[in-house]
């Protein structure tokens, strides 16, 4: 490898931090809008189209979402400015993990592990009774 | 002639107009979303992309050569024909190379970086594949060397397109005057590729001509009536670069081992293909869509 190339890759890199920085400036106080409960059905209507919604249960923080869809939970959890989804069966989604108020959902995908989403009691109380 | 590198050379214009997007959006100029972690995902994995591209460029380049010593005919770099001539040719090349990598998982696996941010703008241009290589697909680029093109030539041109490809993503530009978007591939042509919207999934595979996908019946137009949302059918829920990189290899490798005698349809179908049709291809997505726009209120409500 050319001391040309290592010079090269290293300017782009230092470029790269740069356009970084300046997106970190360009969207400095624009945090995204804690879901409410028709952010969160609009967001499941498109991405699970079709499928109706039993309940919808809001992250406490309003980071996501996890809904019940017959047997099956709708998860929604931040990303970014948006949001990741996946629908997962329902029983494994009530019998995550629940600690210090965050539930942990595994979504068991490589790119979406699992969902760490923060409530006040895991599974939501009307169904655990 | 000396070869030279069109993505290289257009490298600082990357890095200026990148800074010019953000900058005019905050200042309510021109019309671009970002996000920060997105971004340095995004241009991290096109830093990292240049530098794995050379780990396969040597192989195929030399494989370009090889084939070049048995070309049919020997066609001048020097002649404003064969120019004309290679861009068209080149052009048609990437459409089917850009097809495959959406219509095929194992080609798929590699190029599904590209549309895994969620955000469309000109950071997301420079999300790049680090697999390209090691998927194989500059094999379709051969033939090419083998009508008589120097490996060269066919490299600038490649490198052209690139380039050509950049500046198409971006919310900032609406339509261009129609003339245009009849021929070229543009900004709004692009964006419905981006899209996750059953409606445009799987559509307008061109690199700078639209005529391609007009011909092979894979166009459509953005429609004002129902916005691009952007990424993947089902988004990634993690900004690890690792994790973006290779998630599809590794999914279809869990799959080829959990059903090994599935191989062919985990590794070659299209992505989203199950052996029992319980995910989701874009075909199945359109389907449902299809039908769903096709029921009466009373159905929908029912549903």
């Amino acid at each position: 490898m050319s001391t040309a190339y290592l010079i090269q890759f290293a300017v782009s890199a230092t470029a790269v931090a740069l356009m970084i920085g300046v997106a970190a400036w360009g969207t400095r106080g624009r945090a995204p809008r804690p879901l409410d409960q028709d952010r969160a059905r609009r967001w499941l209507a498109d991405e699970f189209p079709g499928r109706p919604l039993d309940a919808v249960w809001l992250a406490s923080d309003g980071q996501g979402a996890v809904a019940k869809s017959g047997d099956s939970a709708l998860v929604l959890s931040a990303m970014g400015d948006g949001y990741a989804a996946r629908a997962i069966a329902w029983d494994q989604a009530a019998g995550a993990t629940f600690k210090d108020g965050h539930v942990q959902i595994p979504l068991r995908y490589v790119a979406a592990p699992k969902a760490v989403l923060a409530f006040a009691a895991w599974p939501p109380r009307e169904l655990a009774a | 002639m000396k070869a030279i590198d069109p993505v290289t050379l257009a490298t600082p214009f990357f890095i200026l107009t990148v800074i010019l997007e953000i900058v005019l959006a905050r200042f309510g100029k021109l019309e671009a979303r970002y996000e920060t972690k997105d971004t340095a995902v995004s241009l991290t994995m096109g830093l990292v992309s240049s530098a794995a591209g050379l780990l396969t460029a040597g192989a195929s380049f030399a494989a370009a050569m090889w084939i070049y010593q048995h070309r049919l005919f020997t066609i001048p770099m020097t002649a404003v024909w064969a120019w004309v001539l290679v861009f068209l040719l080149e052009d048609l090349t990437y459409y089917w190379f850009h097809r495959i990598s959406h219509e095929r998982r194992f080609w798929w696996a590699a190029h599904v970086n590209h549309h895994s941010s969620q955000h469309y703008n000109l950071s997301t241009a420079l999300r790049q594949t680090w697999t390209g290589g090691v998927a194989g697909t500059w094999a379709l680029w051969l033939p090419l060397s083998l009508i008589g093109f120097p490996p060269a030539m066919v490299a600038i041109q490649k490198g052209i397109s690139l380039v050509y490809q950049y500046w198409i993503h971006t919310e900032a530009i609406r339509r261009l005057p129609a003339p245009i978007e009849a021929v070229f591939n543009t900004p709004s042509h692009h964006r419905v590729h981006h899209a996750r919207n059953p409606r445009y999934l799987d559509r307008n595979y061109a690199g700078i001509l639209i005529v391609w996908d007009r011909l092979f019946g894979t166009f459509q137009a953005e429609l004002d009536e129902e916005a691009c949302r952007y990424g993947l059918v089902r988004n990634l829920g993690t900004f690890n670069i690792v994790r973006v990189a290779f998630h599809e290899w590794i999914a279809m490798a869990q799959d080829v081992v959990r059903q090994p005698r599935h191989l062919l349809g985990w590794v070659f179908g299209p992505p989203g293909w199950s052996p029992d049709g319980s995910r989701d291809t874009s075909a199945k997505l359109k389907a449902e869509w299809v039908a769903r726009q096709a029921a009466t209120p009373a159905e929908r409500e029912a549903a």
